[in-house]
Order: structure tokens, then sequence, then C-alpha cells
């Protein structure tokens, strides 16, 4: 800066960072240190503490008591996706255990506010503490080291501890079953997919979605689109209309937390122009009668109620949940195949599943051999088949092959729960890329 | 015949004490309001203000997080602060705390991996700073040079910056240890800010921010180019008459108030977040909301501190509202509302006198 002052002032500011920093990092090597004794101490605390404990009567058994627990949503309870699922678990849950669970739930929370809102929730006495989004997962950690009597269960992350285990419920299977429905619909031979953040979970449904086309209709594709958001009903209907009108889709699926897509090909069906949609985390039926075939349902309830039904028995504490990771789907009834609850596939549709048949032969555990079925029969055998207690058949099962060309699962070979959770790549018959970055 | 006539008069400098008793009853009348609100939802509304007031203000979990979010305010309004003397209209402090934030996630997980912390943390406060000056002085110069509004320029830089902070985590600094989620690796332990022990206060960040406080009000108050910044805010065509350089005046100010939020961002992603992640979680509005504080201190920098401080408090007491009197949260948003728009309208009775006069008529 030219006027002495202004350099002054931009020094004095330089200096203040400088000592700031210095401050902070000679603090932190101080804490180091004092840490290790720290430790140290606490290692002779715990000795002597285990040494009365031997010495001592055993503890009473505490008379039995509400549990408490709380909800940490992202969105708004009304987004009829992702955060209205997980509210109709607690709702299920608090009516069922209405006897020993007492529930809450606070929504609209950011991954920022997190912390500070957990605190407030065990200040005010809850024990067990659900918190339901990937933005949240750092902070719940932080958390359960904080507050290490209180249980909590983190949605969708990977970081576990003592007190903190981790739930999610899958649905590639269920997109598996519908992509062999929209193999058999299609026309056209393009089917489109709205696809929300380029995650590997909406990767790997993406891909389970065209491994089932590819079932029935080897020569179909899949054309993807990215919103880059989770809920953005405006982007979603955009992508739609540009899969319908410049890709000549007549088949949809999506990942996004509202029914916009569902509308869209009604209001295109209503022209004259059929296009046909899945429903995505909740009953979609009402918004497309004529267009919605099938899809997949959450039941965040079985999750929850296994959870605390554990915690009520004292199976799960607050020390031995470092394990516990609940990946549950079809076999567990954590996801339900269908358009709405108890309709696996819209009754308008199964008289033309039945009619296209698919040359193949499935041989079925109990030894019987089908012969070139249909399509809705194929659905259902491959249900049964996800639905057994390990089973006999999985979508990413190899041969698989990328877009590249080069192959990703050899013959025979299933891929595993790792593998599916990294999955940054998609299968040959889908068009589209994921971006390396975010930005739309 | 007399008649009553009755009109606005501008006021330039109200008294102290008015300025507090306006502040005062104006916060009194959005109670007032707001207690409607409570009674509608079954609660007693002075045992709820009582209650709101007392976990904000009052308990360790109150201050501190009123603290938490005092120090991003604090920072970015203190520099927001500067470049409205000059009547620069910088709304770009979300986008220059996100710079912050990117500088400082490159020296931790990149640039300086592996040095000791006494270096890494003070280049990453000098690096926020350059970073956050860098993004305010483009909308600057753009400014100075071809008159291009700086509204506009530093708004569109915000979201530029937000779809930077999504490029990189989606794309090139993905986590290698965090399974393909579109976050950073954590910082090393030696690139994370110290806390007040039991805390989440990162103290270094507040102590910057606590000592800019008499150092912008000195600037702006005892500095030539503090005199120059207020001259050329008030007349543009005065200031040029006096000779000065308006190119500076707009560096400068864009400059320090780009650079204060970037040190804003260093201190949420060093002493919060330790990785980069979705931009919003990072800056959470306080770049926007910044602008309400700074103009509710009426741009006086030791007016600043108690009112950031009440804003830090005013968000933690949503928290009471959501949590322990279970009230939706739409009333959180009513209630911050309330008190908002009762505090920028009480600028009305602060800026203007009414006179009464009875004027002489000569008939009509």
């Amino acid at each position: 800066m030219a006027s002495p002052k202004g350099a002054l002032f931009t020094a004095l500011v330089a200096i203040i960072c400088i000592i700031a920093g210095l401050g902070g990092g000679w603090f932190i090597a101080w804490n180091q240190a004092r840490g290790e004794v720290e430790a140290l101490r606490a290692q002779v605390a715990e000795l002597s503490k285990r040494l009365a404990a031997v010495e001592a009567k055993p503890p009473e058994v505490a008379p039995a008591e509400k549990i408490k627990a709380a909800w940490i949503y992202v969105g708004p309870v009304e987004d009829y996706g992702w955060t209205y699922g997980h509210d109709r678990g607690r709702r299920y849950v608090a009516e069922v255990f209405k006897d020993w669970l007492e529930t809450y739930a606070v929504p609209k929370v950011s991954g920022a506010e997190c912390l500070q809102v957990i605190d407030k929730l065990v200040a005010e006495g809850y024990k067990v503490i659900f918190a339901t989004s990937f933005d949240f997962m750092d902070a719940t950690y932080k958390a359960a080291e904080k507050y290490p009597d209180v249980i909590f269960f983190h949605c969708s992350g990977y970081l576990r501890r003592q007190n903190m285990g981790t739930y999610f419920a899958e649905f590639y299977q269920l997109y598996y079953l519908n992509g062999l429905i929209a193999g058999a619909l299609t026309k056209t031979g393009h089917i489109g997919y709205v696809a929300a953040h380029p995650t590997p979970e909406v990767i790997r449904h993406i891909n389970a979605f065209a491994l089932g086309v590819k079932e029935v209709n080897p020569e179909a594709k899949v054309y993807v689109l990215w919103i880059h958001a989770w809920y953005d009903p405006t982007k979603a209907r955009e992508l739609a209309e540009t899969l319908i009108n410049k890709y000549s889709c007549d088949v949809l699926a999506f990942t996004e937390d509202t029914p916009t897509v569902v509308e869209v090909c009604q209001e295109y069906y209503e022209k004259g122009r059929p296009v046909y949609a899945f429903a995505h985390y909740s009953p979609m039926l009402k918004y497309g009668p004529d267009v919605c075939v099938s899809g997949q349902l959450v039941h965040w309830e079985v999750i929850y109620a296994d959870i605390l039904m554990k915690i009520k028995l004292g199976i799960y504490t607050n020390t031995n949940l470092e394990n516990v990771d609940y990946w549950w789907m079809l076999r567990e009834g954590a996801v339900e195949l269908g358009c709405d609850y108890g309709v696996p596939i819209n009754p308008k549709f199964i008289p033309v599943l039945k009619n296209i048949i698919v040359e193949k032969e499935i041989m079925l555990p109990n030894g019987t051999v089908v012969k070139n079925p249909s399509v809705y029969d194929l659905v259902f055998i491959r249900l049964a088949q996800m639905m057994e207690e390990s089973p006999t058949f999985d979508p990413f099962t190899g041969p698989i092959y990328d877009q590249q060309g080069n192959l990703r699962v050899p013959p025979g070979e299933r891929l595993g729960h790792d593998a599916l959770w990294t999955m940054d790549w998609f299968v040959d018959n889908v068009v589209g890329e994921i971006p390396k970055g975010g930005g739309a | 015949m007399k008649w009553i006539k009755i009109r606005l008069e501008r006021v330039y400098e109200a008294p102290i004490w008015l300025q507090i008793f306006v502040a005062i009853f104006s916060l009194a009348v959005a109670l007032m309001i707001a207690a409607f609100i409570f009674l509608a939802h079954g609660i007693d509304p002075v045992s709820a203000y009582a209650k709101i007031f007392h976990d904000s203000f009052l308990t360790e979990h109150g201050i501190e997080f009123s603290i938490v979010k005092l120090i991003p305010l604090l920072l970015c309004s203190l520099g927001l602060i500067v470049a409205f003397k000059a009547n620069v209209w910088n709304i770009g402090a979300e986008g220059q705390l996100l710079m912050g934030s990117v500088a400082a996630t490159w020296i931790a997980l990149y640039g300086m991996k592996g040095y000791p912390s006494w270096l890494i943390i003070p280049s990453m406060y000098l690096l926020g700073f350059l970073a956050g000056a860098l993004w305010a002085f483009i909308p600057a110069i753009l400014k100075a040079k071809f008159e291009v509004n700086e509204i506009i320029a530093t708004l569109m830089m915000n979201y530029i910056a937000m779809k930077i902070v999504e490029f990189l985590i989606y794309g090139p600094w993905r986590g290698a240890t965090t399974w393909r989620y579109p976050i950073t690796d954590e910082f090393p332990i030696e690139a994370r800010l110290p806390l007040i022990p039991g805390t989440s206060i990162h103290w270094p960040t507040l102590l910057i921010s606590l000592a800019l406080v008499p150092l912008v009000y000195l600037l702006l108050k005892e500095t030539k180019i503090g005199y120059e910044i207020n001259v050329y805010g008030l007349n543009p065509e005065a200031a040029r008459y006096a000779g000065i350089n308006k190119t500076k005046v707009l560096a400068f100010v864009m400059i320090i108030s780009g650079g204060l939020a970037g040190l804003a961002g260093v201190g949420e992603v060093a002493g919060i977040h330790h990785r980069l992640r979705y931009p919003w979680t990072i800056s959470c509005g306080y770049g926007y909301t910044a602008i309400i504080t700074a103009w509710l201190a009426r741009l006086n920098p030791l007016v600043l501190l108690p009112v950031t401080f009440f804003f830090g408090g005013l968000l933690v007491g949503g928290d009471v509202i959501r949590i322990d009197l279970q009230l939706p949260i739409s009333v959180v948003y009513l209630f911050n509302g309330l008190i908002l728009l009762s505090l920028v309208s009480s600028e009305l009775i602060l800026r203007y006198r009414i006179k009464v006069t009875l004027v002489g008529g000569a008939g009509r």
C-alpha cells in the first residue's frame, strides 16, 4: 500500500496471524506431550478402578425406565423422500414401543449445526441418537467421543466407535428388478436416468438398473444426466424432459427426493406420449397412476425396531458398537419392490409384462428349471432368489464389463460390500460420464 | 388558519443514549409480537424467553457456541465495514470465506504436509488471507477499470467459489480414506487449530478477530487511507478532486474485506471441520449474515463486537426453541426474522426526527 499507515496495518495483520499461529502450534505440541502423561494416568486410574470393582459387590439393577431416542434430520419431514422415510420409521417405533420408548425429531439441521444440536439433546436426557445424513458423520463421531454414555447411530457413513454404529437400507437389488421391467417396456431402446450426486451409492444404483435392462434387452442403452443435488425438483423436471425429447427415452428411473420425474411422465402420458417411471423411496403411484410401473420403497422402521429392541435388551451397549454396521436389503425386509406398499407391480402393466418372454433358462435352488419365463415371472423369480437366507442371485455377478470394455467382474464372481461401496465406474450399456468435478 | 405539519427530518448522528434506547425498545417490540406465536403453541412466553436467554448467554453450552459463531461473523463483518465505509458493496464475503478454506485445505493436505504445526498454522492464515483477498480483488479491479457493478460481481463470485469447492471435493481432492464420499481426507493433527479445552472454540482465530476490532477502528479513524476511504464513501466525485486514487481505495478495501473473510474460512476448516466438505456446511451463510451485523453495528467496529455476540446467541437460541420447547423450525425462523425486522426498522427512528410544527396559514 502506498500510505505508510496502510502498510503498517497490513504488517500488523500479518504479525497477529503469525503470533496466533505460533501460539497455536506451540499449544498443540504441549498438548500432545501432556496427552501422553494423561493417558498413562488414565491407565493407572482404570486399573485401580477394576481392582476396586473386583472387591466391591455387584451393582444393583436399575429400575426400568423409558429410553429417550432422538432423530436428527437434514431435510424437512414433508420432502416425501429421504427425511419422510426416516420419520415414518420413527413414528412406527414410537407407536410399537410406546411403553418404553420416547422419541423426538429435529428436522432441517445442517452439518455445521449438528454438534450443537446433539449437545442440547444429550442435555435433555436423550440416550440414543440417530443422525440421518452423511453430512453429520464428523459431528456425530465427535459427539460420540464427547458423550461415551450415549449410543449413536449414523446413517450412510463409515465411521464407527464403541458407542457409534452405522446403518443403511440398500436399494441396488430393486434397481436391478426395475431394470428388468424397463428393458422390457422400452420401444425406442433408450432408457433415461435422472441422477442426483455422483456418489458411489448413486453409481451403484445406475449400474444395477443397467444390468437389469441388459438381461432382458441387450441392445438397450441407459442415458444418464446429473442434477448435482439431492433435492431439486426444477432441475429434475428439466433433465427428465431433456431425456424424453432429446434422447427419445420412453422409460425413466431417477434418484431425487421428490416425485417430480413421475409427474413429468404422467403429463407426457396424458399428452398421448407414454413414458414410464419408477417410484423412489416413497410410494409414488398416486403421482403417476398410468405411468408408475414399480419402484423401490424403504422400511427404515425395520432397522430402527431392530436397533432399539437390541438396546432395550442390553445386546447393544455403549461399548460394543464398533463393528455394528447394518447393510440391510430385501432379505431383512428393509426395502420393498413396488410403486406403493404391497403393490410390487402396477396392475395396469401385469398383462403386458406377462406377454414379454425372456429367452433364457433359470435353475431354481430346488432344482427345477424355468425355461423362457415372462418378464413378470422373471422379476418374481429374481425377487425370491434375493430374499433367500443366503441369496442365490446377485445382480453384480460376473462377467461385467465397464464402458471402456475392461472386464470388471470375472465370470462367476460376485462383487463384495467394499467394491460396491466405492464404485466409480459405469457398466457397458450406460451412456454418460461420471463427472470428476461436482459443478453443474 | 393554522395547519399542523408533520414531516420527517433527516438526522445525521443520533445521540448514543437514543441509539441504545431504540435498540432495546425495538427488541422489546419484537419479543411482544413473538409472544403471540408462543401463546398460540400453548407456551408461556415469559418463561420461554427466560429459557432462551439463559441457555444462549448464561450456560457454558450457549456461550461456547455463541462464540463459535461469533468468530466468522466478526471477521467477515469487520472486513465488510471497511468496504461499506467506502460505499463499496461487497456481497461476496461468503465466497471469500470459502476461498480461505480452500487455501487452508491445500496447505494442510498438500502444500505443507509433514511440516510442524508452528509453520503450518501461520501459513494457513496468511495464505487464507491472500486467497480471500484475491477473490475480492478481482471484482475490485473490474469496478475500478471497467465500472462493473461490484454487487453483481461479488455475488457471482460466491457461486464460482462454491463450485470450485464442489469441484475439488468431487474431483482431485476427494479423500483417499473416505470411501469415495465427496469430502477430503482429514487434516493431519499438526494442521488443526487448538481449541480451548473442553469446547469447540478455536482460540487462535478468536484472538485474531478480537485483536482486529481496535485495529480496524483505528484504521478507519486515524490513518490517511482510512480518511480517504471515508471521503470516497461519502462522495467519490469530491474524492477525485481531492486527488484520492480511486483504484487504490477500491483495491485496498476489497483486499482487507476479502482477506478477513478468508481468515474466517481458515478458522472454519482448520478449527471445526478439519476437512473440506459441502460448501454450505462450511460457510453456513456467515458471509451474508455478516452484512446484516455490519449494518446493525452502524459500521462501527467497536459496536460490532456485542452485535455479533448477540447474533451468535440468536443462532444458538434457535436450538432452545426447537429442542427444549419442541416447537417447529418455522418458529425459529419467525422469531429471528421478527427480531431482525424490528431492529432494521428502528433505523427510521434514528435517522429521522418527526417534526410537528404549527404553520400560520394565509388561508386557502
